[in-house]
């Protein structure tokens, strides 16, 4: 298994879990308690808070603790808007923002929000005339990310900031993927509001942080009621452990931004360098220059994005479609930048991390290299047998498994041969069967196939069962196949298209 | 020898919770690849979680939502419950948790007429004056803890249960206090919404979860992600879920003796307090929570006393640790009726499954000499 979705969590960093240790072994205390164990706890809790004001350039009072990004995203634009009053107010945001400030949004826009929806240009970035040109005379806030997750693109925050401090209006930024990779100094740069994330910069899970200034004060209605933790604005009982980790997480992170930063770059440009001597075809997703170090994404022309993440299974990496097998939703920030339909849900998003390694980069290509040529020539060209079976590794049923990984058929037998092919209306799946007649029999059958690994399946198994057979012999129903490949309803679509060309082949055959 | 008597404040984690978690945050599934080919572990790891949580509570692993904590818990349930209602009434004990109270007064501001529940000098739930309220007018939701964090008074909300349902209302238990310390049944209390927390029963701090019946509709707080089936966005905190998750396991399996020790140990505190001059002991009428007792000696100075303690190494609290350093008197005892000088002087002591009758009789002799005139 080679990791590279650094950019969806990362592992927890050593010095990280030894500082949370103690508050798991035998310590005890309430942060909030007037005792000795609670004072223990509370000097733990405020030492993580400085470590965390470290890396931002914020004093330590500017620093909320929250559950994780999606609680500070959550606050910083609900709590800004409520405390403020939605009525006549507008909010100018990005499409392209991480789904806990789109959702947050939408929610307020429900209640009479009105909102600014910015579109980015094709490589990802928001400028700065364009946020400035959205603005309206109630303008109350601008939510914008500093680096978007699943391109690196990195937006001009920092030139941003003061044109919005002149003018009065609240600025929030999702810095969950640029803070411990980009040099952050918010005593510098006058932003009001940024969220932080401690699992994306080597530290535990369940806890992040909202940055709110104090000069001049950034002003929120909490969303968590209680005793009135954190200066009133997040109530509950604070983590200790996980703040502990946090905060160490920090330091680390601070101490290492400019090494590993340069490191992640050179290795990150070494994998897209081989992927695109390789392979045509490639579309880089995100800013040429403007990203961070450690992420790279690309679609791939002619190949199917479930067959590609399928054949993959060895290799961690993100891509641009969510995993559900019964529906195909291309990432809306793809869609966003001006990817189509197919192309957004073929792509990859690689993010380097801490634990890459070179010789990791350069398997990680191999492999991409080996499944992309693979599946191209199942859906066109030639003949291939994958020279490594794939692994399962998103529970496909083992009869689908056994034909996806190993397409014997998948070839091309050339105008001698009887061919059918039959497809989906909107082109995502095709399905090509050829036969070959001797003897009044099918002596070699062939297919070619885009499409999800089932179609691919359908199309290997299909091949295998027709050699051998008589036209005329040819009774194969949608539900046969389904019982033979173990096809769920989600992918019944599939075995239908199977069928289609079955009888689209015996329809050839009595032609001929 | 310090002594930790703040369990109501929050607790040990257990070191079996503690074994449980760390394969999740170092190891092969704490290493991040727990995505990927470690997934399916993960979630597995979180779905046990989910069942073992429902098990001390009688509910259905469907019915549990995972939140921060308590006050997450309590909030959500308050304010996702009503959000999508044409506002009306909702109705809450007096001596509920501040999250309870701050979370249903912050509803005034969306159109709520909030009112709170009287209770008697014991903090019972007043019952004649309670069915007045339901039948005053619609109510939507009634919040009621099924234990007091300071008095550690049990309420008995399965009585509450059919008449807020006969009145339209849905009904919260805050069950944050009880549960692991008496039985709670989710189903047989006929609650609609439960809050639970793990660092109150030796299980992680950051980590709570709400149970929720499947008629309730409720809007998320925090939204973004289609974790916990779009009703709380946002990455799961894996290892603290599976610590959650094995602290209520034992917390099932051990309760009754925990119950029966920590029963042992208050009764020798309470005995022991009794022969101290201008003893009062808050709630002692009803029925408690076996490990908590709050008192106060008239002529003390809480504060001052507490102080003290602490410098001889006793851990123990005025109330609720959320209020503590306000300097405020204690709402739930002036919820009780008592005046604002017996209420500065509230002391509560509560037990855990690791204390002494040795640390006990240190306590009151410590108290003693402290108090002694």
């Amino acid at each position: 298994m080679i990791y590279l979705d650094h950019a969806a969590t990362t592992p927890l960093d050593p010095a990280a879990l030894q500082a949370m240790l103690p508050w798991l072994q035998g310590e005890v205390g309430n942060p909030a308690s007037d005792h000795a164990w609670g004072h223990a706890a509370r000097a733990a809790v405020e030492r993580a808070r400085g470590q965390v004001a470290e890396l931002l350039g914020a004093q330590p009072e500017e620093i909320v603790w929250t559950s994780g990004a999606t609680e500070s995203n959550n606050l910083a634009i609900k709590g800004a808007l409520e405390f403020r009053g939605l009525r006549g107010a507008h909010l100018v945001t990005a499409r392209t923002e991480h789904k806990s400030v789109v959702d947050s949004v939408r929610q307020l826009e429900s209640q009479g929000l009105r909102v600014s929806w910015l579109k980015p240009d094709a490589q990802g970035l928001i400028t700065v005339e364009q946020v400035l040109a959205a603005l309206a005379p109630d303008t109350a806030l601008v939510s914008l990310m500093w680096v978007n997750n699943e391109t690196g693109t990195i937006n001009p925050v920092e030139a941003l900031a003061p044109r919005l401090r002149e003018r009065g209006i609240l600025f929030h930024v999702d810095a969950v993927q640029a803070a411990g990779k980009l040099p952050i100094d918010l005593s510098r740069t006058p932003i009001d509001l940024l969220s932080l994330s401690a699992h994306k910069l080597y530290g535990p899970q369940g806890v992040g942080a909202l940055f709110v200034r104090k000069r001049p004060r950034a002003r929120l209605s909490p969303q968590l009621h209680g005793g009135g933790h954190e200066q009133g604005m997040r109530s509950g009982t604070l983590p200790t452990h996980q703040i502990a980790g946090f905060g160490e997480a920090c330091r680390v992170a601070g101490e290492r931004l400019a090494e590993e930063g340069a490191r992640l770059a050179a290795l990150r440009d070494h994998l897209q360098q081989r992927l695109q001597q390789v392979l045509p075809g490639l579309h880089l997703n995100g800013h040429p220059q403007d990203r961070v170090p450690g992420i790279l994404n690309l679609s791939f022309e002619g190949v199917e994005g479930e067959s590609l993440r399928a054949s993959l299974g060895d290799l961690a990496v993100s891509s641009g479609s969510a995993c559900s097998s019964a529906t195909r939703e291309p990432s809306y920030v793809l869609r966003a930048l001006g990817r189509d339909d197919e192309l957004a849900g073929a792509s990859l998003r690689f993010s380097l991390g801490r634990g890459t390694t070179a010789a990791e980069v350069d398997r990680a290509a191999a492999r991409v290299i080996e499944a992309v040529e693979t599946l191209r020539r199942i859906a066109g060209a030639g003949s291939a047998v994958p020279v490594t079976p794939p692994v399962n590794a998103h529970g496909y049923p083992a009869a689908v498994w056994a034909a996806f990984s190993r397409p014997v058929h998948a070839a091309d037998l050339g105008e001698a041969a009887v061919t059918a092919t039959a497809g989906s209306p909107a082109g995502a799946l095709r399905l090509r069967l050829q036969a070959q007649l001797q003897g009044g029999r099918i002596a070699r059958a062939a297919f070619q196939a885009y499409g999800c690994p089932v179609t691919l399946a359908v199309g290997e198994w299909l091949a295998g069962w027709l050699e051998g057979r008589r036209p005329g012999e040819l009774h194969l129903s949608a539900a046969d196949l389904r019982t033979a490949l173990e096809i769920g309803d989600d992918k019944a679509q599939c075995a239908l298209l199977g069928e289609d060309a079955v009888l689209a082949l015996e329809r050839q055959m009595s032609l001929a | 020898m310090p002594s930790y008597l703040d369990h109501n404040a929050t607790t040990r984690v257990d070191p079996r919770v503690l074994e449980a978690m760390l394969p999740y945050l170092s190891g092969p599934y704490g290493n991040a690849s727990s995505l990927h080919r470690y997934g399916r572990a993960a979630r597995d790891a979180v779905e046990q979680a989910r069942a073992q949580v429902a098990r001390l509570v009688n509910a259905q692993p469907g019915e549990i939502l995972w939140t921060s904590g308590g006050t997450e818990s309590n909030n959500l349930a308050l304010k996702g419950s009503t959000d999508r209602a044409a506002p009306t009434r909702l109705l809450y004990g007096v001596t509920e948790h501040p999250a309870v109270m701050e979370a249903a007064e912050s509803l005034k501001e969306r159109g709520w007429q909030v009112e709170p529940v009287a209770v008697d000098a014991e903090g019972l739930i007043d019952w004649p004056a309670f069915e007045r309220q339901l039948a005053a007018g619609p109510v939507r939701l009634v919040a009621l803890m099924r234990a007091n964090n300071e008095t550690g008074v049990i309420q008995d909300v399965g009585r509450a249960a059919p008449l807020v349902h006969a009145a339209g209302a849905w009904l919260h238990v805050d069950a944050v206090q009880a549960a692991g310390k008496i039985p709670v049944d989710f189903e047989a209390l006929q609650a609609d919404l439960m809050s639970l927390s793990s660092h109150k029963i030796y299980g992680p701090k950051g980590i709570g979860a709400l149970a929720v019946k499947s008629h309730v509709e409720l809007t998320p707080l925090h939204h973004g992600g289609a974790q916990e089936r779009g009703l709380r966005g946002g990455t799961e905190n894996v290892a603290s879920i599976v610590g959650f998750g094995v602290a209520a396991e034992l917390a099932l399996q051990e309760l009754d003796e925990r119950a029966a020790r920590a029963l042992e140990l208050r009764q020798r505190l309470e005995q022991g307090l009794r022969v101290l001059p201008g003893i009062r002991i808050f709630g002692a009428g009803a029925e408690r929570l076996p490990n908590t007792l709050q008192f106060a000696l008239a002529g003390y100075d809480g504060e001052a006393l507490l102080m003290q303690l602490d410098r001889k190494g006793f851990a123990v609290s005025s109330g609720s640790a959320c209020a503590s350093g306000l300097g405020e008197p204690s709402h739930v005892l002036i919820g009780m009726g008592l005046d604002r000088d017996t209420a500065k002087g509230a002391i509560r002591v509560s037990l855990g499954k690791d204390n002494t009758a040795a640390e006990v009789d240190q306590f009151l002799q410590a108290l003693g000499s402290f108090a002694a005139p």
